[in-house]
């Protein structure tokens, strides 16, 4: 069939069935995202005929002579439009996976449907962003004379350009390799079951397929799915493919064939007997004497603490004397906590396409954040050479944790190993929810002593977190959630009890906060209950009691020594966030609520700090190269997955060489090119990774100079490098003129200082609808020297919507049997625009004597204060402590029914003139 | 997503012809249908696209309107007669899903869409309406946005969407053609309660398809409401939602009052006992409380959706509130 694509003739042969976003990736329209396939993202917004619609919607026939244009087609004569433009002078993408249905919707809407953006864009997901960026992008079509947003230290993200053109290329969009094949994986129906029998006969025999895997294929070896610097921090509990199932939705077996329709069609045909053995559906459950042991393995070999009680691994110590402590105390307060399972819902599904050469060097292609660690493990699972495994990355969609695994590499490699062909995997949003790591769901009890002065005399913390059906990063969670959050006081007498427990659900795994976020829930609500006991408010009470410089960080004693205050604004940060909500306090309420005497309204905050780098090293590789052409070339082992750490990277290395960012390329996350590199998480993109940076860029320097003196005289130290050429005041030397040369700079992630994030909020809730309105949202972030301010509060401004998805939308429900209800966004919230406030954003004024140019880690942090300071609020408001998450509206309603009958403002329990709904 | 095969009907009597055959469906927006196929949740060996056929938006000659089956929901809601004449279906409509969804939904379509319910689109779930006899995992699970009206033992689905809701407030008539020819259906009878058949969402026969659907002329449309109580600002099906159309007498009395229900029942649900309430009488608040006590005489709320009965009382109030004030422009 004939259509037009971006104003060129195109002709499409489309299958039957097939929708529109399909067959315009499959002929290399790759500006067409996929994030669902269910027309609830709008990664896939094409115009037809200049009218926004979804392609995956859209059976491809339908475009059948009409005219689609995608991202690519918004370009006229090689001039931006005006919306791809202001995304980019806006830095209205992090990830940039969402930008081209974001741009296409955008860019279709006229005046009066910008001046409503939220309903225009509500079709539409941005899950890095937090929208702010992205409204201001679009208010700015309408306001020409507008000043620039940016700022001179705010470099563009230098993938800007090809991010609004559509031309990025992620994990799925380079030219499919010849014979690429496709895989499909049977998953699981049952939360716990054995595998008898599997007859594959009829799928192998089926058209097209070439290949089936099931656990008799398999390597008969464990492993973790977790990577880490240190491999030996998850447990082995692993199969690639097992011949026991442990939640519904574990892999069962793996069909490879010329298309994926045609690999679903067989997996159809996949008979498979289970012997069905009994479900442990909740850590409590698992805990029971007598329940099932989900991993029965060796506790040593398999570094599980406990396998018969299913206890993954446990944090359990006392420093001082709790007991002694709360006998102290003139009050003590105790309360219990619980957070959801949530989805990282980053917009790129897990994905890979493997391949095989002639030399026998396999070589993957992933959507991951840690290339160097995925190499590792698929050497070690696949029984192979180190050196003949490369993975390198495209530019990845989103992670925020979530692809800190290795999950569907394995299996694509093990297949292109047996067929010596190319196979790509892709997992469809469905599988995402169900077998794609969650964060872990916590129960927190806190148990704080205090003085009457205001002086916590004791705390103690008993964490049970649920990990599922594998323990890929539970421990490390547990170690990390039951560390910082506690640290963060000054107390003398602390005491630990938490476990991580194997239940037949699907997997935790690492993100965005690593455990903080949970324990910090229910730590700073009851830090701010303590306070409103004492009569004293909630900040003072922190400012007598968090760490200040020169205090221990104290925790547990597996708390590692290697953290210090390299850089301390605390102070900075809840003075700003004590003066933002004093004067919000002042700030006259909006005439409907003012008016309506059933709103209450409240301001609350919450604390957190966090170690800039994971504990036991955090190995970070860099080379910078002198190139023929005299420009650099500059290769990073980590990789970047839209958090902007490319950007610092460069800004590091130009400032640190004296030249500009424009003559340094970039090239990334790739084990051809160096030795080793741990990867992207940690919040480590620019604390360590930046510090190899400096490292390789200082050696070059150095190396630079030595040469011109060698080659010219003087001192080396005399020789400046000023944009292209080397000088020592009187010679100029042209850079080309000493290529090639290159240096290797390293970081280890040793030692480590501390960041801090507090977050307030006021806002009016309505009980008897159980409508939150946000007021004002404030947050200060103590990052150290901000390399990159625009960047660094996207960063900010991203985690702190994401704490909001998950203090009010975002949960996984889970059914009798343990299979996930909700695997859709139309049924999982993720916030959209119209969803979240504008938050104020305060950076405290230090500069960290361990990091780059004395910058420290943000990219994970701001989540973790967020819930906490919302149910602060709530409870000011209210005085209703909301001690699980998600507060959506009819709990909120609810729990407002069942604990204040009869509201203070009056005789009323019904208001009666108000609008019920939301905007 | 099985492969299927596709056929663009020219005409009405084309599709009919072809919509018949055992396995065959209609392709209006295919927003909804295509994301069933691909859920395995419909099977359809192959669709009739009718997208082509009449998507015009004309006055009729008694002064209402007549919308072509495959008019797009967001012409529809743009269209000056129906955003001056029948605010409410505008509002309705721009209430729903997502601009992407609204330019590809057909107004067709968007009647025969079915219920967002988890357990329907779940394949490992028990779902009576998915696989009749299968049972109902929605009854005793998780049930906060099913129905507390009409519901049945085998189901408690509730029908998704917006603009239907105003549709049965504006007593409009569905216009069918099929292998059996031409009839005309009061909207109210377009849609069925579960009974026993939950399977069958509508009373439409095999091969029937939505032509056309007829507004009839209505005065107090032009003062008239549509709300939407959802679970956050920006987009989610409707916890509970209402359609009210008011007339008002020199003495402030109700001379007409429509009002329907959303997210409450198998069906768009027009809410004739509270009308009967609230019929020439002056709508103050208690009469408007009673009006909702009427309505809600029969409901038998689920576990989790106890908040809908609560809801849907304090919708009348408000949205009837205001619109007798004046205050049209209730919010979507």
């Amino acid at each position: 069939m004939r259509l037009t694509v971006d104003g060129l003739p195109e002709t499409l042969a489309p299958r039957p069935g097939q929708c529109l976003r399909t067959a315009l990736r499959e002929t290399g329209h790759h500006g067409v995202k996929k994030g669902c396939d269910a027309g609830d993202c709008g990664a896939c917004t094409v115009l037809l005929d200049g009218v926004p619609v979804h392609s995956c919607l859209l059976p491809a026939f339908r475009a059948e002579n009409r005219s689609v244009t995608t991202v690519r087609g918004l370009e006229r004569d090689g001039t931006l439009h005006p919306v791809q433009q202001a995304f980019l002078d806006h830095n209205a993408f992090q990830c940039g996976f969402c930008t081209p249905g974001m741009l296409v919707t955008a860019a279709s809407l006229d005046q009066e449907q910008r001046q409503e953006l939220g309903r225009a864009l509500k079709g539409n997901i941005c899950r890095c962003t937090g929208y702010g960026p992205i409204a201001d992008a679009v208010a700015s079509l309408d306001l020409p004379d507008a000043a620039s947003p940016r700022d001179e230290r705010s470099l563009p993200p230098p993938a800007g350009p090809d991010v609004v053109r559509g031309r990025a290329g992620y994990t799925l969009d380079a030219a499919a390799p010849a014979g690429l094949l496709h895989m499909v994986l049977l998953r699981s129906p049952h939360p716990h079951a054995r595998i008898r029998h599997i007859d594959a006969e009829a799928a192998r025999a089926a058209p097209g397929v070439h290949l089936v895997l099931t656990h008799r294929d398999a390597p008969d070896l464990l492993y973790s799915s977790a990577q880490h610097e240190r491999y030996v921090d998850s447990p082995d509990d692993t199969r690639l493919l097992d011949d026991v199932v442990r939640h519904v939705g574990q892999r069962v077996a793996a069909v490879v064939a010329d298309s994926v329709a045609q690999a679903e069609e067989a997996r159809a045909l996949i008979r498979v007997e289970y012997e069905l053995l009994p479900p442990v559906l909740s850590p409590e459950a698992a805990l029971l004497p007598g329940a099932p042991a989900i991993h029965r393995k060796d506790a040593a070999a398999s570094r599980i603490a406990d396998p018969e009680r299913n206890v993954v691994g446990t944090v359990r110590d006392e420093i001082g004397d709790v007991a002694a402590g709360f006998a102290e105390a003139d009050i003590v307060h105790g309360a219990e906590y619980r957070t959801q399972r949530m989805s990282h819902a980053y917009l790129e599904t897990l994905s890979a396409i493997a391949e095989v050469d002639g030399d026998g060097l396999l070589t993957v292609r992933s959507s991951t954040q840690v290339p160097f660690l995925t190499r590792e493990a698929l050497a070690r699972v696949l029984e192979l050479p180190r050196n003949k495994v490369r993975v390198l990355c495209g530019r990845v969609g989103g992670g925020f944790g979530g692809k800190q695994e290795m999950l569907c590499e394995d299996v694509a490699a093990l297949a292109a190993l047996r067929l010596r062909r190319p196979v790509q995997i892709e997992f469809t949003r469905t599988e995402q929810f169900e077998a794609a790591p969650c964060r872990h769901p916590m129960r927190i009890g806190i148990r704080l002593g205090a003085r009457r002065d205001g002086i916590l005399t004791a705390m103690e913390l008993r964490v049970l977190s649920d990990t599922g059906a594998y323990g890929n990063h539970g421990p490390a969670v547990l170690y990390h959630a039951t560390n910082e959050s506690i640290g963060l006081y000054r107390c003398p007498n602390k005491k630990v009890d938490a476990q991580v427990v194997y239940t037949t659900t699907p997997p935790s795994g690492a993100f965005r906060g690593f455990g903080l976020g949970q324990v910090i829930f229910g730590l700073e609500q009851s830090v701010d209950a303590v306070a409103r006991e004492l009569g004293m408010d909630p900040v003072r009470f922190r400012e007598l009691n968090v760490v200040k410089p020169g205090d221990p960080m104290t925790s547990t004693r597996f708390a590692l020594h290697d953290v210090e205050y390299g850089s301390y604004g605390l102070d900075q940060c809840l003075e700003h966030v004590r003066t933002a909500l004093d004067a919000a306090r002042e700030e006259p309420l909006p005439p409907e609520i003012a008016t309506d005497p059933d709103w209450r309204v409240g301001t609350g905050s919450a604390t957190a700090m966090i170690d800039s780098a994971p504990p036991f090293g955090h190995k970070a590789s860099v080379r910078l190269m002198l190139r023929e052409d005299g420009r650099f070339e500059l290769v990073v082992g980590t990789a970047e997955f839209g958090n902007g750490s490319t950007t610092t990277h460069l800004q590091i290395a130009a400032r640190t060489l004296g030249t500009a960012p424009c003559r340094i390329a970039v090239r990334q996350s790739d084990t051809a090119l160096l030795d080793h590199d741990t990867g992207a998480f940690g919040s480590t993109g620019t604390a360590i990774a930046g510090l190899a940076t400096q490292d390789a860029a200082r050696r070059l320097l150095a190396l630079l100079r030595e040469q011109a003196a060698a080659m010219h005289g003087g001192a080396p130290d005399t020789w400046r490098l000023d944009g292209d050429t080397l000088s020592d005041g009187v010679r100029h030397l042209p850079l080309s003129a000493l290529a090639p040369l290159e240096a290797d700079g390293h970081a280890s992630g040793t030692p480590r200082t501390v960041c801090f994030n507090v977050h307030g909020f006021r806002l009016a809730v309505h009980p008897p609808t159980g409508t939150i309105r946000i007021l004002r949202s404030v947050h200060a972030a103590d990052a150290g020297h901000v390399l990159n301010p625009m960047q660094c509060r996207g960063q900010v401004e991203g985690g702190v919507a994401q704490g909001l998805g998950a203090a009010l939308f975002e949960r996984i429900r889970l059914d009798g049997n343990g299979g996930v209800e909700n695997p859709a966004f139309r049924s999982y919230h993720v916030p959209r625009l119209a969803d979240l406030p504008r938050t104020e954003v305060f950076f405290a004024d230090t500069h960290d004597s361990t990091g780059p140019l004395g910058a420290k880690s943000m990219s994970e942090s701001p989540f973790n204060p967020v819930p906490a300071a919302l149910a602060n609020a709530l409870f000011d408001a209210t005085g209703v402590r909301f001690t699980e998450t998600p507060f959506t509206r009819d709990i909120v309603w609810r729990q407002l029914r069942e604990a204040c009958p009869t509201p203070a403002s009056g005789a009323r329990t019904l208001q009666t003139d108000g609008a019920p709904a939301g905007p | 997503m099985n492969p299927v095969s596709y056929v663009r009907a020219a005409d009405a009597g084309a599709a009919v012809a072809m919509g018949a055959a055992a396995g065959t469906r209609y392709l209006g927006g295919g927003t909804n249908l295509v994301d069933l196929m691909r859920e395995n949740v419909e099977a359809p060996s192959s669709l009739v696209d009718v997208c082509g056929l009449s998507a015009a938006i004309e006055d009729t000659p008694e002064g209402g309107l007549l919308i072509g089956g495959a008019a797009r929901n967001s012409a529809l809601a743009g269209h000056p007669a129906v955003r001056a004449r029948f605010p409410l279906l505008s509002r309705a409509i721009l209430a729903g899903a997502s601009g992407q969804i609204r330019n590809m939904a057909t107004v067709g379509g968007n009647i025969l869409q079915r219920t967002r319910c988890t357990y329907f689109y779940d394949d490992a779930a028990r779902c009576n309406k998915r696989a009749p006899g299968a049972g109902c995992d929605a009854i005793d699970g998780f049930n906060r946005i099913h129905a507390i009206l009409g519901a049945s033992s085998a189901c408690v689905a509730t029908h998704p969407s917006d603009m239907c809701v105003a549709l049965a407030a504006l007593d409009a008539e569905v216009m069918l053609s099929g292998p059996e020819g031409e009839r005309r259906l009061p909207f109210e009878a377009v849609h069925r309660l579960p009974d026993g058949q939950p399977d069958r969402d509508t009373t439409l026969l095999p091969g029937e398809l939505i032509t056309a659907v007829r507004l009839p002329p209505l005065a107090a449309a032009r003062r008239s409401a549509y709300r939407k109580v959802r679970d956050r600002a920006s987009y989610a099906f409707a916890l509970v939602s209402l359609a009210a159309a008011v007339e008002l007498d020199a003495a402030g009395r109700l001379a007409e009052v429509r009002l329907a229900l959303g997210g409450v029942a198998h069906k768009p649900w027009r809410a004739r006992a509270a009308e009967a309430v609230l019929r020439g009488q002056v709508p103050d608040e208690i009469r408007l409380k009673e009006a909702a006590a009427a309505e809600l005489a029969q409901a038998s709320p689920l576990r989790d959706n106890g908040f809908k009965l609560v809801m849907v009382e304090r919708l009348i109030v408000a949205v009837l509130s205001d619109l007798v004030a004046g205050n049209a422009g209730a919010a979507a």
